[in-house]
């Protein structure tokens, strides 16, 4: 038996053993009845502040949030979704919800979302994303706001689709721009790439084999990129499920990862040969049905938020937009957190929104 | 109180932590090589195939029950589909008109929009 003395040498005393096991064995049962209660209940309800919808053909979906302030701004804002995930991770929970923070500021928020291209959509092409759905969004927003000017934001491909619809219609309607984590050199996805090599992945067979992209196939290529996270992480959630903050933060980031979108079969070949293969955007080759998609042809005001530790557009890919763009009101900002921290959860709460309200807020006017 | 480095929590969180960290990067090292894209690309290409297959078997075994083809059934989707769009059109004419004509008895349609003169906090605090 050790000596009080060397117990204090090795920084142990038994007061406070017998209190760590004292809250391990609490925590133990704990997890057993919360472990049940998990099982038995679903997650907080997502996507719940109050909107309508302003237009629904087939996987576009355009709302509109009901205005939160009593004074709002001039310039609408329209949120494009990236295709391959629900717009819910911008709008979690009261209090974690990046639209209800626009609302409360002032802003005036409409949002294009997509549903899941349904087996006859497998014919929608890149076109129709971008000379069509955005289009078609931007005239309602215009319509519906009875403003002319609208400001975009993109997060993640939305961010694609948004400098694609802003390179070919550089005379207008869009006002300001904002992208969130948006890949322009494709090279630089380097595990993206390598699934995708050329001389092994047969697109036009695997598309014509099952239409649309399947949802399984994207998230599997997603989780294959940091493999044990998903083991990990529910070892953590194992550990945490005491906790009850962690488990509703897990269970929501968890429902919206896993909540994937499949994609159009042909728009899913052009993203693969135009982007993946030829890196067409970044080399200034990439055109959308036959009008010339240039980067430099952006001169809108540009704001580019791009997260230090993220692992699906690393910050190789990314960090060329703004070198890129035509625009000379332009900033890049790099902060800290990963794809999904960046634009929702605690981080995204301290670092990001204020600094994109305190950026569009003066353009907005 | 006890050092942070001898609780055993702690250690077991930093264990599974480094060891998510070992074997990711341990596996994007792998992922990242030639040799297992041709492997993935090949074992997806066989299941993609076989896909198309199963589809094509299911396909002639409802035509044989009588039942309604795939097709039949895409087609009564996109009919559904048109009709829900073109309701989704008249209710959206329908509100802005209720709006336009300022009547009070929808909530949604009719509820005032906030006037669009917001100014920017620093731009308010300059004057």
């Amino acid at each position: 038996m050790n000596s009080p003395s060397m117990d204090a040498s090795l920084g142990i005393d038994a007061a406070s053993i017998a209190e760590r096991i004292q809250s391990e064995v609490q925590r133990a049962i704990q997890r057993s009845i919360k472990g049940v209660e998990y099982l038995s209940t679903s997650g907080p309800a997502l996507g719940s502040t109050p909107k309508d919808v302003l237009a629904s053909r087939g996987t576009m979906q355009l709302y509109h949030y009901r205005p939160l302030a009593d004074e709002i701004y001039r310039v609408p804002v329209l949120i494009v979704m990236a295709t391959t995930n629900r717009g819910y991770i911008l709008d979690m929970v009261p209090g974690q919800s990046f639209i209800e923070f626009l609302l409360k500021r002032g802003y005036d928020v409409y949002m294009l979302d997509w549903t899941a291209p349904k087996p006859e959509e497998k014919n929608l092409r890149m076109e129709d994303y971008v000379l069509d759905f955005i289009p078609d969004c931007v005239r309602r927003v215009q319509q519906d706001s009875g403003e002319t000017d609208v400001s975009v934001i993109g997060y993640c491909f939305g961010g694609v689709l948004s400098l694609l619809y802003g390179s070919i219609f550089h005379d207008g309607p869009m006002k300001n721009l904002i992208c969130f984590t948006t890949p322009i050199d494709f090279r630089e996805m380097t595990l993206f790439s390598n699934f995708a090599d050329r001389r092994y992945f047969d697109v036009d067979r695997l598309i014509d084999s099952v239409g649309n992209m399947p949802p399984e196939m994207i998230l599997s290529s997603f989780e294959m990129l940091r493999p044990a996270s998903r083991a990990a992480s529910q070892v953590q959630l194992w550990d945490n499920i005491w906790n009850d903050e962690f488990v509703k933060s897990y269970r929501m980031f968890d429902r919206w990862a896993t909540d994937t979108l499949p994609l159009a079969g042909d728009y899913f070949r052009t993203i693969t040969k135009d982007l993946m293969w030829d890196n067409k955007l970044y080399n200034d080759a990439m055109s959308v049905g036959g009008c010339a998609a240039k980067l430099a042809n952006v001169k809108v005001p540009i704001l580019h938020a791009v997260a230090e530790h993220d692992h699906i557009v690393p910050y190789e890919a990314a960090r060329h937009l703004i070198a890129k763009v035509g625009s000379t009101d332009k900033e890049e900002v790099v902060l800290k957190g990963g794809h999904v921290s960046l634009v929702a959860g605690a981080n995204a709460i301290k670092r990001l929104w204020p600094k994109l309200d305190s950026w569009l807020g003066m353009r907005s006017t | 109180m006890a050092d942070k480095g001898n609780d055993p929590a702690v250690i077991w969180q930093r264990m599974i932590g480094e060891l998510e960290k070992g074997f990711n990067s341990f596996a994007n090292q792998a992922m990242g090589t030639p040799e297992f894209s041709r492997l993935m690309n090949q074992a997806g290409g066989v299941a993609a195939g076989a896909q198309k297959q199963f589809v094509e078997l299911m396909e002639k075994y409802l035509v044989s029950m009588n039942l309604p083809s795939r097709a039949q059934l895409v087609g009564m989707a996109e009919r559904l589909q048109s009709i829900e769009g073109q309701l989704n059109e008249i209710k959206a004419l329908l509100n802005q008109m209720n709006r336009s004509a300022g009547n009070a008895e929808s909530a949604t349609a009719s509820k005032p929009r906030p006037p669009r003169t917001k100014r920017p906090p620093a731009e308010k605090a300059q004057k």
